[in-house]
């Protein structure tokens, strides 16, 4: 006899047979959702602050702007301080800095890559691909047919797909089922395995008919709204949800500490809280130069890119009651797990003697580790 | 992009790089994007330095990420 969880009465155990059904109440499956960061939470580069955007740069935690254009749009968590939809607290926001009247070959996205490892199971390349559901919220002052596209990391295979948005300055929801790939080169390693972009204007180069697999470097369906025609235009998205499957489901909302662990495998930053905040313990090795080994608290994808504050007014060495305004920091000894970094100074240090990277009266100072897609 | 490369103070190797202007230290790994992104932008024509500030002909820059991983 199997066990029934029905919803309501709780777990009814005649007697155990080793067989499960599951009724009514659906249970939590990991990582169902194959987007990292899709409710727009983590932002640990900006915390909140808004920027021009540039291209091959990530704003919130995964997600990427890639334009053939800069300085177009303005980007950030909960820009535009609209309510966001039921169930969420942000959103990745862009409006228009400054219209473009695009060209044939400009294309402007927001994007996330997802890992290979974390879609292997999707079988994409093989006549045993999966069918997917792409599920999102999004708002924007225009209305029309918008598009996104589905891509691989060679920008060999894409497929394009529209959406619509009847009412202005309303969140709507979107679904779209995709058939899975049958053929070309879709990874299943640490490097980029699906790309989802979210198409903000592109000419007739990057656009290709919707609703098909083509072969190419797309990155719009044709014919889709160009938000970045307009000035001003604004584009929200949140509540993001990749699964496997022709249905959507409810959004997976994982622990914060879940999320914020998911996203430190791409990005991490040790951010000052306070003025003095003490980034990293090391020792120095000569008069000049400090090293800290930074233990990393997920392996990250790739040996990390090290990214930093402004060096000179914002970062120092601290050894004893000594201090020493930094002139430069370099990754020494590359890692995925604990990367070596050293400070440079001008002179003064004591050799071998225990130290810190410290926050030089700032509270902007940070070290950062960044392997993103 | 100009892009300078970087000696380890420890064994005197050059193993990062980094863009200047921009407050960033890519290490040599081709994994990293941000290396393939570095090779490819040199070898397109994007103006490289040795460690010592000196900016090298593009043949030479061919040269160097050539024989990198």
């Amino acid at each position: 006899m199997p066990i029934v969880l029905d919803g309501s009465l709780g777990v009814t155990t005649p007697m155990y047979n080793g067989s499960i059904t599951a009724n009514a109440v659906t249970p939590s499956v990991n990582m169902k959702n194959r987007i990292i960061n899709g409710a727009m939470v983590i932002d640990q580069r900006n915390a909140g602050a808004s920027s021009l955007a540039s291209n091959s740069t990530y704003y919130l935690d995964r997600w990427g702007f890639f334009a053939s254009q800069n300085n177009k749009f303005n980007i950030g968590q909960n820009l535009g301080s609209v309510t966001p939809p039921a169930g969420f607290t942000n959103y990745l926001g862009l409006n228009v800095a400054s219209a473009v009247s695009v060209a044939s070959g400009d294309y402007f996205s927001v994007a996330q890559k997802i890992e290979g490892f974390n879609i292997a199971d999707l079988g994409w390349g093989t006549a045993n691909a999966k069918t997917v559901t792409l599920s999102f919220q999004v708002y924007s002052s225009l209305t029309g047919t918008f598009g996104a596209v589905f891509r691989n990391s060679s920008n060999a295979r894409a497929y394009p797909f529209t959406y619509t948005i009847s009412s202005a300055n309303t969140w709507t929801s979107i679904s779209v089922t995709v058939v899975g790939d049958t053929t070309g080169t879709w990874n299943t390693n640490n490097s980029s395995g699906i790309e989802i972009w979210w198409n903000l204007g592109a000419g007739s180069t990057f656009s290709t008919t919707a609703g098909a697999w083509a072969a190419g470097n797309f990155t719009a369906p044709t014919g889709a709204t160009s938000v970045v025609g307009t000035n001003g235009a604004t584009f929200y998205i949140t509540g993001v949800q990749l699964e496997v499957g022709s249905t959507a489901t409810s959004f997976d909302y994982r622990p914060y500490g879940t999320e914020l662990a998911l996203c430190q495998r791409y990005y991490v930053q040790f951010l000052g809280s306070n003025a003095y905040e003490q980034l990293c313990i090391g020792m120095s090795s000569t008069n000049q130069n400090g090293y800290c080994v930074v233990p990393l608290p997920v392996t990250m994808r790739s040996t990390p890119t090290l990214t930093y504050s402004t060096v000179s007014t914002t970062l120092r060495w601290t050894q004893l009651d000594n201090s020493f305004n930094g002139t430069a920091i370099a990754i020494d000894q590359s890692s995925t797990k604990t990367p070596q970094i050293y400070l440079t100074v001008a002179s003064g240090m004591t050799s071998y003697r225990t130290g810190f990277i410290t926050a030089n009266n700032s509270t902007s100072a940070y070290v950062g580790f960044s392997s993103e897609l | 992009m100009q892009y300078k490369l970087i000696k380890s103070p420890l064994t005197g190797q050059i193993n990062a790089v980094t863009i200047i202007g921009k407050n960033i230290c890519i290490p040599f790994d081709p994994a990293n994007t941000d290396y393939q992104n570095f090779k490819k932008e040199v070898l397109a024509g994007a103006e490289l330095q040795d460690a010592d500030g000196n900016v090298m002909t593009q043949e030479q820059a061919n040269q160097f990420v050539g024989g990198l991983a």
